[in-house]
């Protein structure tokens, strides 16, 4: 399994996700409430650009008469044709075993051990909130690399505090 | 040899002699009143009644239980016919709800009386009037435990909808009585009732026969979508002489758009077609009749026939379809669902001939 940085968490604040290229596979990473996940941007019915879809929520079970409204932010619908899906398991709302997207594992790590590694290649800019694309990042680096190579130098520590998202292909 | 086919034969109808026959069970505020509901006003050039099919002393086709019992029953070996009574169907297309169901009542009684003590193969459907479905109810539950009266039957033709909660009473009437619930065409347009089409009232008899099927797609429609198989998920609805070539095209049309507009019915948990299919039956008559019989078996693949469709006949009308020629050569086990088994499970017809089996019995012991 490949690890790819997506951003940093700032970036994608609740509510907002953004569209990265990972070779030449599209994902669209959501952070709902806090929690990162992440899901093909291709639909299964027509391969439309699902994550360009509007994010709500769904009609809930209820009986006849009733309209009961939830899990607002949850829920991506389509551009094309409206089908929607759980941004949480990829899967159909109209049919959740047979019609299902690709969903890939997000986790949040401390940039301290992924932020130094690597290089950032811009990739496009799909996202929903106009940041960059996403970049990927080799194996990280070790730490050897990361110590100061002239001791004569005065040197400080220095700490990066923020926190990246990491998917996992 | 092998054993006796099982027909039954889905709709099958029956008319009084005159007008007058009925006033004995009519209240006597109702007598005075005209004894069917108000005509389309679209003439059929080859009358609407089989020639042959007049009682050799008289009178309409329809109207005299030996012919009709000689002529369908014996002549194709019919196990059960249903009696759908075709004229009074038309109640639910007059303006005043209480004559509707004094008719539907008066009508109600007279079969049982006249048709269904005539011959034990036949067996009658309650007709009620829709205009005010606790009426309607009313008359479900005074007949619903007669052991003979295997349906509800009311007109397709209505002011609205029939998945509008305005109905809702009498599918709950039906359904806690085990009672399938009927439709049959014939009073589209007439009186207080919808227009037969879409785009109002066709030119011809020809039109506005070939279009009733608008009417049924509209109400099944409507019945799924406002939820009305998740209300009452026992109920059973039959769609009588409609055909059935649209009902692939009406299930995939509505399973695609439920996919993306399902917020506008949260209530259903399946696919618009499961519900259909699970729910809903139909009768064959007017069979359809491609050029190549090949398409017609595709089509009874696409509506999976052999839980869906049950044959019918239409007799005494003008269009009746002969059980030995009307379809093509079948599977074996799709002709024994159609001809007569699924109309078995659908009816009890089997807690039917186990009665009557130990009537006949205890007759034979006496």
């Amino acid at each position: 399994m490949r690890r790819y940085i997506v951003g940093a968490t700032k970036e994608i604040p609740p509510g907002k996700s953004k569209i990265v290229n990972v070779g030449n596979r599209s994902i669209g990473v959501y952070n709902i409430k806090g929690e990162y996940f992440a899901i093909k941007n291709v639909c299964p019915h027509q391969q439309a650009p699902l994550c360009l879809g509007e994010v709500t929520g769904m009609m809930l079970p209820c009986r006849p008469g009733e309209f009961i409204y939830g899990r607002d932010g949850e829920i991506v619908r389509c551009p094309w044709h409206g089908w929607e899906f759980d941004i949480k398991t990829g899967r159909s709302v109209f049919n959740p075993h047979r019609v299902r997207v690709r969903s890939y594992e997000v986790t949040v790590e401390s940039g301290g051990g992924v932020g130094s590694a690597g290089r950032s290649e811009s990739n496009g800019s799909n996202s929903r909130d106009e940041s960059s694309g996403g970049s990927q990042v080799g194996d990280a680096q070790p730490d050897s690399m990361l110590e100061p190579e002239d001791p004569s130098v005065e040197t400080y520590e220095v700490t990066v505090e923020e926190e990246m998202v990491v998917l996992h292909l | 040899m092998s054993p006796k086919p099982f027909i039954v034969d889905a709709d099958v109808h029956h008319v009084p002699r005159s007008a007058g026959e009925l006033d004995m069970y009519l209240p006597e505020a109702w007598r005075k009143s005209p004894k069917g509901g108000p005509g389309h006003g679209y003439v059929n050039p080859v009358g609407v009644m089989r020639r042959d099919a007049i009682p050799p002393n008289g009178g309409s086709p329809g109207s005299d239980p030996e012919t009709l019992v000689r002529q369908l029953l014996d002549e194709f070996d019919i196990s059960y016919g249903i009696l759908n009574s075709p004229g009074f169907i038309g109640v639910s297309a007059m303006p005043n709800p209480h004559l509707a169901a004094a008719l539907a009542s008066a009508h109600n009684d007279w079969m049982i009386d006249k048709w269904l003590s005539y011959d034990r193969r036949l067996l009658g459907a309650i007709v009620v009037g829709n205009q005010n479905a606790s009426l309607a109810a009313k008359e479900i539950e005074r007949l619903a435990n007669h052991p003979k009266l295997v349906q509800v039957i009311m007109s397709g033709a209505s002011q609205e909808a029939y998945g509008r909660a305005r109905y809702w009473e009498i599918f709950e009437a039906a359904e806690h009585h085990g009672l399938p619930v009927a439709v049959h065409p014939g009073s589209e347009g007439a009186g207080i009732t919808a227009a037969p089409s879409a785009v109002g009232y066709p030119g011809s008899y020809l039109e506005w026969h070939t279009m009733l099927p608008q009417t049924f797609m509209t109400h099944l429609v409507s019945m799924v979508c406002e939820g009305v198989f998740e209300r009452f998920p026992k109920l059973r609805f039959v769609f009588v002489e409609g055909g059935f070539g649209w009902l692939p095209h009406l299930m995939w049309r509505l399973d695609k758009n439920y996919k993306a507009l399902r917020s506008q019915a949260p209530w259903l948990k399946r696919m618009p077609s499961e519900y259909i299919l699970d729910h809903c039956l139909l009768t064959s008559q007017p069979i359809e009749e491609p050029e190549d019989p090949k398409h017609l078996m595709a089509m009874l693949d696409m509506i999976d026939a052999k839980r869906t469709l049950m044959f019918s006949s239409d007799y005494p009308h003008w269009d009746f379809d002969s059980p030995m020629h009307a379809f093509p050569k079948l599977p074996e086990e799709l002709h024994r669902r159609i001809f007569g088994e699924t109309a078995r499970e659908l009816y009890n017809l089997s807690d039917l001939e186990e009665a009557e089996g130990g009537a006949d019995q205890e007759a034979a012991q006496s």
